[in-house]
């Protein structure tokens, strides 16, 4: 593959010799005898490869089992075995975990430590979010908790600020750059890996391969070649993509590159949008979210994504892009049937708009587990109600139908009406219009009707004032 | 020298007497530094010089035979060194305690997913490809029976028990219940997929693999291999997690053994996840039918735990799932019988707390029924039903704490504010209290250690594992307590089947078992030491590393210039015969219900237990913790569920089997141990601990959700569907 450059606890490696769908995990433990780093499943399910990944916006928990080495090029990665200092000494939150007793068969701990260690130079106390993506079958949690609680007012240690620090000084080697190479053009047979660093670039070569896999944050691809062993051809990776990223507010629309991570997103709407910023909490672990980004999870056209229902709520406009042409559509246009997306080949989802406003945008995700869970249903309300009228209502659902999908029926049963429990019980079988679900492990057909109306109740408390939250229940 | 103790009377309290603070002390385990540093090496981790890569071959029908392997289109991969299978290889790992090779079924497939070869290369990736490229032709049985509802059940009647007249009571009961109860089959899904490393030296096999119990495991893969056991070397340091998963010998142990003596290299052979599902025993599901009946001042009449299990043909092992209801309470009426369908799914095994983890579900949440029938508190039922003596055999009870957890545990909890059912709401969320028996059989399996004492301090060998519990600090207290040292002055060396042989990690009866023989051997340097100094054994005083006697202190250093070594074996004697030992305690819960999804969130959790002395408080509150948590997953989250076409585990991953995360445990979970002495169960006085914590759990969980809104489930796990469909079904608004 292209030559790739980053730091590996602090200090600069090359890597040239690996194909390009090497993980980060394997090439850590196969080729580097870093074994710290943990397989447990090697589909980002149970954290115990977590490491930690430094660039120019900040240091990030991820998953190493779902990590292409190209995705690192230029950024900087330490594991396990680079958190304590280099004289031995330990991080507070090492220190504690054998306190507390948080360790005990030890083969989730190397993923926890990393996690805790980053979640503690950000001074973040929300343990159960922190740690959502680190399984343990053997402490219980609560001594592990008690761990990180214990190291809370400790400082970080010079080494979790090294690398930042480290990144500013590190020359990337630019030998044929390979950033914008495009390296078909090569003589051997391996097909083209492309990192494009603008989106005119990627249209171009995506126009000319539309056969190529795109690769964002590999939360979904990755396991394309881990777990179904998939050969994927000509790949661009588009970590690189700098003018996707970007997340803007003009006027009363905010534009979301296709590259924002889902936990970048749900930082920038926690002001705005509250109650979609809480949804994308339960969206994955912190792991997934630091990876996977918006454009995937809309691209990918899953009826249990749970970024579009919230987005379609919200009236969110898709761009898409193809060469250079732009083509723009409601997002809800978008998901045609299960499997099957109004998206043609070349073309590439470039940004969503969505407005600013929708201080009655609530979100609802309902799954067996309260993290790590794919929805059941996840419900998106956003009804305007004006003298007690319904002046516009949008609802939309995942988990309920092939595709995330709007509840027209439902919207149209409400729209106009009063917004009073009476009206809104009259609306209720307007349900089974809009949706004929599936039963499955997850759950069943009709309990999904059921609980999709329940929602709708649940959605006119929460209005009233009445919010729920599943998280905290405590007394 | 090795002294052979049997454990015929109750032994004097030496632990209480040494004085040195030590056992009981919530000490740090020692490989903590190891472990939060990433330097523990597992299994998986062995990098031998020449290593190789294997990835295991499985069958892609439910029943039948392999008749031919196609390597066509692998032969010319690069790196591809071969394909191994034949008579040697095992279809399914060993049950618990075996000593025997599993089923080598010499290409017969009983079940969807069944290892039948090994393809090993010189990368992970070429073995991995070739694995999945290599043809495979079968010899079908169409047809084959994966459903255990739709099968036909056979009595498995060795275990049965019938006293007294149970219809006849249940007639006669002022109340009764006759309640269906099932449960899905459960993974152990331990964080650490199964891993071997096997190479050969001079016609003798050495093996790193994630192994519980290594006496057992050499004997099982000699056996397979038609070795001399000395001929085998077992090695398990550090192991990810076992709860039942990795007791015997498996496929890749096999495997891994196989190859490498082909190839003449070191052969490493690790599970994906997917594997370890499928190939790996599961708990079986069960379905359980429970009649209780009771007078009218609530004392049992009578006691029925009928239940149905399955597991493939010929395997020995089904799930004892009325172990527990045969001692826990008093009834004059008692049957206990099993059933059991042989099909083709993925094998079932021993997973954590075989029997009470399910069992007591069902058993637990009968009795609260019950209390509900007689208008009884649950917690009062069960105080009057507490018996005297074991109901079926009638041995005396050693330390008997389950009256005291409950009360202990309903004051500390509050169960005095219990609401009326279905009374208490706080917005969508009903808020009910439930409560529980725990109860877990306590187990002496023969162990052997030796201690050897130095001039700098003390080594404890023997084969006992640490599968995360604790094995390497607990020894280190038994022995620093005995004989006056410092923990650290004592070393562990553990999981090495060329040490002496002990019980393992399994049944919870690691600790107390191997324990004793350490805490056996330590007591025999102890009392050669007070021989060597001429001291009277009840007025020495060791501390510090000296020994104290007649007023003069001797420096242990300066008693063993040369290395004292002493090896103890133990096993159960009279005490087992005339006592039966078991530790007990209660569980509570607090649970808040949605009525709008039928979510239930767990708000707070008790456990209350008696295990006879502490070890390790530290280790031991872990252990509860930990299997309290396992009842949550079993109350409300796992769940195998198979094809029903292959009988194939379709939710085979960690992201579909639902373990609990962080945020579906309450914070406030909490744990007591009720100070006690176990003195006939061995001569530390301890008891097991690794599953009384899940035993039980589960039911005060559900329990709660009754106490919130009214509502019985009794298929598990209650999922939000269940539950509002449950409601649904009571009315509700």
């Amino acid at each position: 593959m292209t030559e790739i450059a980053f730091l590996l606890n602090g200090t600069p490696v090359r890597v040239a010799d690996q194909p390009p769908t090497r993980s980060l995990l394997d090439w850590l433990r196969e080729t580097r005898g870093l074994t710290g780093t943990k397989e447990g499943c090697n589909e980002g399910d149970c954290g115990a490869c977590t490491v930690m990944v430094t660039d120019a916006a900040g240091s990030r928990a991820l998953n190493a089992c779902l990590l292409f080495l190209p995705q690192l090029h230029g950024k900087a990665v330490r594991t396990v075995e680079g958190l304590a200092a280099p004289d031995g000494t330990l991080h507070p939150v090492q220190e504690a975990m054998i306190a507390h007793h948080g360790s005990q068969c030890g083969f989730c701990t190397p993923g926890i430590m990393v996690a805790l260690a980053i979640a503690h130079a950000q001074g973040r106390a929300d343990t159960d979010d922190v740690l959502a993506g680190n399984l343990c079958r053997c402490t219980g949690y609560a001594p592990i908790l008690r761990a990180a609680r214990a190291a809370a007012e400790l400082p970080a240690p010079p080494q979790m600020a090294a690398d930042a620090s480290a990144l500013s000084s590190f020359i990337v080697p630019q030998i044929r750059p390979p950033e914008t190479r495009a390296s078909d053009a090569a003589a051997d047979t391996a097909p083209p890996v492309f990192r494009p660093t603008n989106s005119d670039d990627l249209a171009e070569w995506y126009a000319a391969h539309p056969e190529a896999t795109l690769i964002a944050g590999a939360t979904d691809v990755g396991l394309w070649v881990t777990k179904q062993l998939r050969d994927l051809g000509p790949v661009a990776f588009l970590s690189g993509v700098a003018d996707l990223t970007h997340v803007e507010t003009r006027g009363k629309v905010i534009g979301i590159g296709a590259c924002v991570t889902i936990e970048a997103l749900r930082r920038a709407m926690r002001d705005v949008h509250p109650a979609f910023a809480a949804m994308l909490r339960r969206f994955a672990s912190v792991q997934v979210r630091e990876a996977a980004t918006i454009g995937g999870n809309i691209a990918n056209g899953s009826p249990i994504g749970d970024g579009p229902p919230a987005l379609i709520a919200l009236g969110a406009t898709l761009h898409l892009r193809q060469g250079d042409e732009m083509r723009a559509m409601p997002l809800e246009d978008f998901f045609l049937d299960y499997g099957s997306q109004d998206r043609k080949p070349g073309e590439f989802v470039a940004a969503v708009t969505l407005p600013s406003e929708a201080p009655a945008l609530r979100c609802y995700k309902l799954s067996k587990r309260f993290d790590q869970d794919i929805s059941a249903v996840c419900g998106c309300f956003n009804v305007t109600v004006e003298d007690g009228r319904v002046t516009d209502a949008r609802i939309a659902f995942g988990g309920m139908a092939g595709v995330p999908k709007r509840a027209t029926a439902v919207e149209a049963a409400l729209a106009g009406g009063r917004w009073d429990e009476e009206a809104i019980r009259t609306a209720l079988p307007a349900f089974a219009e809009d949706f004929a679900p599936m039963s499955d492990m997850r759950a069943s057909a009709d309990y999904r009707l059921d609980t999709a109306r329940n929602m709708l109740l649940r959605y006119f408390h929460d209005l009233a004032g009445r919010p729920v939250s599943v998280l905290e229940v405590s007394p | 020298m090795t002294e052979l103790f049997r454990m015929n009377e109750a032994q004097p309290r030496l632990l209480d007497e040494t004085g040195q603070g030590v056992i009981g002390a919530p000490m740090d385990r020692p490989e903590g530094l190891l472990k939060v540093t990433g330097r523990a090496p597992y299994a998986a981790e062995q990098r031998p010089d020449g290593l190789v890569h294997g990835v295991l071959l499985r069958a892609t029908i439910t029943h039948g035979r392999v008749t031919g392997f196609d390597e066509g289109a692998v032969k010319d991969l690069p790196g591809y060194l071969g394909l191994f299978h034949g008579p040697e290889f095992v279809a399914l790992p060993a049950q618990g305690m075996s000593t025997a090779a599993p089923l080598q079924p010499d290409g017969a497939v009983g079940y969807h997913g069944q290892p039948i070869g090994l393809v090993v290369a010189e990368s992970f990736e070429v073995a991995r490809d070739a694995a999945a490229r290599i043809g495979i032709s079968y010899d079908e049985v169409p047809g084959a029976p994966v459903d255990p509802s739709a099968t036909p059940l056979e009595a498995n009647s060795g275990g049965d028990t019938e006293t007294g007249d149970l219809e006849a009571a249940m007639s006669a009961a002022a109340a009764s219940v006759d309640l269906t109860y099932t449960t899905p089959g459960h993974a152990a899904a331990a964080m650490e997929p199964h891993a071997a490393v096997a190479e050969w030296q001079d016609g003798r096999l050495t093996l790193h693999g994630a192994l519980q119990m290594l006496q057992f495991n050499k004997a099982e893969l000699a056996d397979a291999l038609s070795l001399d056991p000395d001929k085998v070397r077992l090695l398990a340091p550090y192991v990810g997690g076992g709860f039942g998963s990795k007791l015997g010998i498996s496929a890749e142990h096999v495997a891994a053994a196989v190859a490498s003596r082909a190839l003449d290299r070191p052969v490493r052979v690790v599970m994906a996840r997917q594997t370890v599902f499928d190939a790996v025993l599961r708990r079986s599901e069960t379905w359980q039918r429970l009649r209780l009946a009771a007078d009218a001042e609530g004392r049992l009449t009578a006691i029925g735990h009928d239940d149905r299990v399955s597991n493939v043909a010929d395997q020995g092992f089904l799930e004892p799932v009325s172990a527990a209801t045969r001692f826990l309470y008093a009834a004059p009426s008692r049957l206990m019988r099993q059933h059991v369908s042989r099909n083709h799914r993925t094998p079932a095994g021993s997973v954590r707390a075989p029997g009470e983890a399910v069992g007591m579900l069902a058993l637990e949440c009968a009795m609260d029924e019950l209390a509900e029938r007689l208008n009884l508190d649950p917690l009062d039922l069960r105080l009057r039903n507490i018996p005297e003596t074991h109901p079926e055999t009638g041995q005396a009870f050693t330390a008997h704490a389950l009256a005291e957890s409950l009360r202990d545990g309903a004051r500390r909890f509050g169960w005095d504010a219990r609401p009326e059912t279905g009374t208490r709401r706080e917005g969508e969320w009903r808020i009910g209290m439930g409560l529980a028996s725990a109860a877990r059989t306590n187990l002496l399996i023969p162990s052997a250690a030796r201690v050897t004492l130095g001039p700098s301090g003390a080594v404890v060998e023997t084969d006992m594992t640490d599968i995360g519990t604790g094995t390497y600090a607990i020894f280190a207290q038994i022995v620093a307590e005995v004989l006056g040292l410092a923990p650290d002055q004592v070393e562990v060396r553990l999981a090495d089947s060329d040490l002496p042989p002990s019980s393992g990690s399994g049944g919870s009866f690691g600790a107390s078992s191997a324990g004793s023989a350490v805490f056996l051997a330590a007591r025999k340097i102890r009392e050669t030491l007070i021989e060597r100094i001429g001291g009277a054994p009840n007025t020495v005083r060791f501390a510090d590393g000296t020994v104290e006697a007649g007023g003069t202190r001797h420096r242990l250093a300066d008693l063993v210039s040369e290395p004292l070594a002493m090896e103890a074996k133990i096993e159960k004697g009279e005490t087992a015969k005339s006592h039966f030992s078991s530790g007990f305690g209660a569980h509570f819960a607090e649970v808040a219900v949605s009525d709008v999804t039928g979510e239930i969130r767990v708000r707070r959790m008790l456990g209350v237990f008696g295990i006879g002395r502490v070890l390790n408080a530290k280790t031991a509150r872990s252990q509860a913790v930990g299997g309290m948590i396992w009842g949550v997953g079993a109350a409300l989250h796992e769940a195998l569920e198979h094809d029903p076409r292959t009988g194939h585990i379709v939710g085979r991953d960690l992201a579909n089997y639902h373990v609990p995360a962080h945020a579906d445990i309450p914070r406030a979970l909490e744990v007591v141990f009720l100070p006690e002495r176990d003195d006939e169960a061995n001569p530390m006085q301890s008891k097991g601990i690794g599953e009384l914590g899940i035993s039980g759990a589960g039911a005060a969980v559900l329990n709660a959700v009754h106490n919130a809104t009214g509502l019985r489930l009794r298929d598990y796990p209650a999922t939000p569907d269940k539950v509002i469909a449950g409601l649904d079904g009571l009315g509700r608004a």
